[in-house]
């Protein structure tokens, strides 16, 4: 096939090699798809943590006043997405005896009696502030004796929901499921917060969840994805979806929705009729961190009522800080009101309409989220 | 006998040579990619003891091969359906752009090739999720779409679902074919540009009307980039999984899901060894079978 009208020239050759080479710049960015590191070593604290966590104002946020405080400069990695993954991402150097960077880590709680059996977390070390650990989740099921995690919110899972898409209000699950919503309703990759709700719709206790008592839950899931009820199951990027009016409605965490709120008033959250599931995420600190100081200094700041009133001021999940009610009511205005919300502080009546998913042993776990996965991760 | 005197060593080495010249890229080939492969080959046949068992252990596990199919056969029928639609339409895209820069681009085909690449200089990842704004449920293009009647078209065809074009499989074809189009277009405009404009001439001198010579001078002639071109778009749209995870919903996984799900969620990496494994297989018969319809005996 020698009919080209002019040879190969080392001109060409170069501006064609330069067009090939374009294209391979693509190949960084799809690695760099997979990487999403946690931060550096070279600050004084790495925090490894959920989006929208914190207030995070740069001049008056409590990182900021934390560092003018302290001196220390923490590096707050917003990385986790869902609790799976993040586990998947700290697995391969844990499990080698390796550093992860952080030296301190967000998971839910359900994570942490299988990094406490792994023997991947040091102690907490201990703080003044502790004092103020609210008497409930001092000696949590998940670590029951209050070692090796200390809570940094708790919060619920229920129903959020934009007001414009839906035409109205969205407060039980048989709401969530019924065909007007059809393909406009997102759901967790969060395992026990999903099968958690769906079993409430199907009248059994998340807190006694057994393989047997959750068949009917799974079933309902399995079916809503196939019916096209579903439009996704997502992580904590359910918030894009849902203000972007795709989603009108998706199982959703507490804060989130009040943040939302208070952007969009059309957003509107709600504990299902049914019932709501109840969680906290705790700071461990991973084996490896040599910062132990600079981490005590930093939950001592955090359980400072008025600090913890900021934060929760920003945030709006149910602070694990005593004190922090009256605190509110001292900064006035519209956080003055957040003192007196049942969603912050969940009263007798709201508390008794939250369920905590059961603790489940390894095998249990594993056909949990075996079945879980086959209906959400195909 | 000739090691008796140097002078017939010669020919020896010079045999040698080209070894040497090959040698870093065999290192490179062996250490990266054949170790490797043999390492997912064992771990597809591993299986764990535990949840946490992290080092499954070889034991001839098969089952992680037939359960891909059982499994995941739907995933996997809709990865190639998908690649392959993808690859059609870059083809039919790509190929009149291709054409019309290398014959009617004069000097400014270069600029003009030159600007098929620049989308490339900002993330893949970005670029991708760019789409979920545009293809928004509120957004500007399904309203147009809805006004002009195409929502009700194209969900006739089975290619949405219910009154969107986000997290639809529609989507995740667009998707794909937008992403990987360059790889269609490079390689068909360099086969292009290689050939005798004076062939057209001579076509037309035979009185070859306008189709005839596209169909039995040009097209021919250009086969080469058109088997690159559907290549490197094919294999790496049927193993994508970031179109499927920005754009589609629960009805649009792709297999590259399954595989994201079982490796980076579930640590079934005994699972994903197996899947990647498969696709591998399949693929490159996919491709010898394509050679051979294509008779790649000319192409080079």
């Amino acid at each position: 096939m020698a009919i080209s009208t002019e040879p190969w020239s080392r001109r060409r050759f170069l501006r064609t090699g330069t067009l090939l080479l374009g294209g391979l710049g693509l190949a960084p960015n799809l690695l760099a798809a997979c990487g999403g590191d946690s931060g550096g070593g070279a600050t004084g604290l790495n925090i490894d943590t959920w989006p929208i966590y914190i207030d995070d104002d740069p001049e008056t946020g409590t990182i900021a006043r934390f560092g003018k405080a302290t001196g220390i400069e923490v590096a707050w990695n917003e990385v986790i997405n869902d609790t799976n993954e993040y586990f998947a991402k700290i697995q391969p150097q844990l499990s080698r005896g390796k550093t992860v960077g952080a030296d301190i880590m967000m998971p839910t709680f359900w994570l942490v009696p299988r990094l406490i059996e792994l023997g991947w977390l040091q102690k907490v070390p201990s703080f003044a502030n502790r004092a103020n650990l609210v008497p409930w989740l001092e000696t949590p099921s998940w670590d029951p004796t209050g070692e090796y995690s200390i809570p940094w919110q708790a919060g619920v899972t229920g129903i959020a929901y934009n007001r414009k898409a839906v035409g109205g209000e969205v407060t039980s699950m048989a709401q969530l499921l019924a065909p007007a919503l059809k393909g406009r309703v997102g759901v967790l990759t969060e395992m026990r917060d999903t099968v958690g709700l769906f079993m409430l719709a199907d009248g059994k206790d998340p807190a006694m969840a057994t393989v047997a008592s959750a068949q009917g839950a799974f079933a309902m899931l399995e079916k809503a994805k196939y019916d096209g009820q579903i439009r996704r199951f997502t992580g904590q990027d359910y918030l894009d979806d849902l203000v972007a009016g795709n989603f009108a409605a998706c199982i959703a965490w507490s804060g989130d929705a009040a943040q939302l709120a208070r952007e969009d008033p059309n957003i509107g959250f709600a504990i299902p009729t049914e019932g709501g599931m109840q969680w906290a995420d705790c700071m461990v600190i991973p084996k490896g961190s040599t910062k132990l100081d600079n981490t005590a200094t930093f939950m001592n700041f955090v359980y400072d009522p008025a600090n913890a009133a900021r934060i929760s001021a920003a945030v709006q999940y149910v602070s694990p800080v005593r004190g922090v009610a009256d605190e509110l009511r001292k900064l006035g205005a519209d956080e003055a009101a957040l003192a007196d919300s049942a969603v912050l502080f969940p009263d007798a009546a709201t508390t008794a309409r939250l369920h905590t998913f059961a603790s489940l042993d390894e095998a249990q776990e594993a056909v949990f989220e075996e079945t879980f996965s086959r209906i959400a991760g195909s | 006998m000739a090691e008796r005197d140097g002078g017939h060593r010669r020919p020896n080495r010079g045999r040698l040579a080209p070894y040497g010249l090959l040698a870093p890229g065999i290192i490179w080939l062996t250490l990266f990619f054949l170790v490797p492969l043999a390492s997912l080959a064992r771990m597809s046949l591993s299986s764990k003891q535990s949840r946490f068992d992290f080092v499954p252990s070889f034991s001839w596990d098969w089952a992680n091969y037939s359960d891909v199919f059982s499994l995941y056969g739907t995933q996997l029928a809709r990865s190639f359906g998908f690649a392959l639609a993808a690859t059609v339409l870059c083809l039919l895209i790509g190929y009149p752009l291709a054409y019309w820069v290398a014959v009617h681009g004069g000097r400014w085909r270069n600029v003009l090739i030159g600007l098929v690449v620049v989308p490339f200089f900002t993330s893949f990842l970005l670029r991708t999720i760019s789409w979920t704004v545009l293809l928004a449920d509120n957004g500007t293009v399904v309203q147009a779409a809805r006004w002009a009647g195409l929502l009700r078209v194209l969900r006739a065809a089975g290619l949405i679902d219910g009154d969107r074009l986000l997290d639809t499989p529609l989507a995740v074809i667009g998707g794909l074919t937008y992403n990987f189009l360059p790889f269609m277009i490079l390689p068909i405009y360099v086969s292009l540009e290689k050939i005798d404009l004076r062939l057209l001439d001579a076509a037309a001198d035979l009185y070859a009307s306008g189709t005839s010579t596209l169909r039995r001078v040009v097209f021919p002639l250009s086969l080469p980039g058109v088997f690159a071109g559907s290549l490197l778009t094919f294999i790496p749209a049927s193993g994508d999984f970031v179109n499927a995870a920005f754009l589609g919903g629960t009805r649009s996984r792709m297999i590259g899901n399954v595989v994201q799900d079982r490796f980076l969620v579930q640590l079934d990496y005994p699972g994903a060894a197996a899947i990647s494994l498969l696709m591998m297989a399949i693929i490159t018969s996919a491709v010898l079978l394509y050679a051979k319809l294509l008779g790649t005996a000319e192409l080079a």
